[in-house]
């Protein structure tokens, strides 16, 4: 179909979001898109949810640290921001997510925002509570696996 | 702004990563609820503030945000809340108490020693006129928890709203001071203070309301820190500096 004109097309603002999980969460864009559409119903109602669109531009999720860029319509940043912040879970998988900055462009967004890995995370043994545990290290965090699942550390509680 | 955090073995993340996430985050300090993560801070009852360099100290100076010991009381009843009042009221910086029950509710709201109700309206829980008026008397501060806005579904998460919605209401009317909290109980629960604030709003609360109710854990620590001094003698008298003249 034809392109709009210009002043009839849709605005838009790009939502660059940080998600954290535990080192064993495998993330799929579709799961995740899917979360943010049931958390969007569920906050806003459906005509709410298609007032602020919220479109997964980019994806991407590795090793218990990923990154999102999420469209909204301008206007609907404020909703757009709640909604995000209610996405709890990605399949059963908890999941921390913040929104890290907001851009009038995909590429001020990408170049802004994205790109912030907090590094390459290993996995080694660490003193925590009295006992050698196996650790996955990024950073300054230490997800440590105990009996009942992992525990969120940090470099302080382990040396 | 303060978040009050659910720290291990209360939690699935310790308080020196709760305080680093909530660092990144923009918090200027966290409130640890959990009696068994942190030791309390400095001086009791007269034990000096010298040799102070207690967990929440480190944690302050790791991190660069400040770090607030706090004990959750979740009684059976009123008498055994009113004992552990008395307990940690003279080693803890913030009291809360874990309402969620009539008899609870009442107690606490009525009680000056206590800083905090916290999940009024969990469980059988109700609040009304007669509590605000107590708590806004006794400077009791009511928690507001979106605990299930972010994290519930379906009619847990309605019911959970609706009550908070009635909480406002009766709250805002009587003007008793209030908390903001989101309850995270690991590092993956914490939200960032602006998300927090879109949220509530989403749901019907002013924003700046909110943002006064997550300002106000740090008003209460600072309050009961200047009053756990050793300069502080009651309120409005205080030891200055001009002892050695005299």
């Amino acid at each position: 179909m034809k392109h709009l004109p210009k002043h009839l097309r849709p605005r838009w603002r790009y939502l660059a979001v940080g998600i954290e999980t535990w080192p064993d969460a495998a993330l799929g864009r579709r799961a995740f898109q899917r979360a943010l559409w049931y958390a969007a119903g569920n906050l806003l109602g459906d005509a709410g949810s298609a007032d602020a669109d919220l479109t997964l531009l980019s994806f991407s999720h590795g090793d218990g640290e990923g990154e999102a860029i999420v469209r909204a319509r301008h206007g609907h940043v404020d909703d757009a921001r709640a909604v995000i912040g209610c996405v709890s879970e990605v399949d059963d998988d908890p999941v921390g997510i913040r929104v890290r900055g907001i851009s009038g462009t995909v590429r001020a967004c990408e170049e802004r925002y994205m790109g912030r890995a907090g590094g390459t995370s290993t996995q080694r043994d660490v003193a925590f509570e009295g006992a050698e545990r196996s650790a996955v290290v990024r950073g300054d965090a230490r997800d440590v696996r105990t009996g009942s699942g992992y525990v969120g550390a940090a470099a302080f509680d382990t040396e | 702004m303060y978040e009050a955090v659910h720290a291990r073995p209360d939690g699935d993340a310790t308080a020196a990563r709760h305080a680093a996430t909530a660092a990144r985050y923009g918090y200027e300090g966290v409130v640890v609820r959990t009696r068994e993560a942190i030791d309390p801070a400095g001086a009791g009852g007269g034990a000096g503030t010298g040799g102070r360099s207690s967990d929440a100290d480190a944690l302050r100076e790791e991190y660069g945000i400040d770090v607030v010991d706090a004990v959750e009381i979740d009684a059976d009843g009123a008498t055994s809340a009113s004992g552990a009042v008395g307990n940690y009221r003279s080693d803890r910086t913030v009291v809360c108490v874990v309402g969620g029950d009539d008899g609870l509710n009442r107690f606490a709201v009525e009680e000056p020693r206590v800083d905090v109700l916290v999940r009024p309206m969990d469980g059988s829980g109700d609040f009304n006129h007669v509590l605000a008026k107590a708590a806004r008397d006794n400077g009791v501060h009511v928690e507001f928890d979106l605990g299930p806005l972010f994290r519930a579904t379906g009619g847990k998460r309605v019911r959970a709203l609706a009550d908070l919605r009635k909480l406002r209401e009766i709250v805002t009317y009587y003007d008793a001071p209030h908390v903001v909290s989101a309850n995270p109980r690991s590092h993956l629960e914490l939200r960032a203070p602006r998300e927090v604030v879109a949220a509530a709003e989403a749901v019907g609360f002013d924003a700046e309301w909110v943002r006064e109710g997550l300002r106000a854990w740090g008003e209460i620590a600072a309050r009961n820190r200047e009053r756990r001094s050793e300069a502080f003698i009651e309120p409005g008298v205080r030891r200055g500096r001009y002892e050695e003249d005299g």
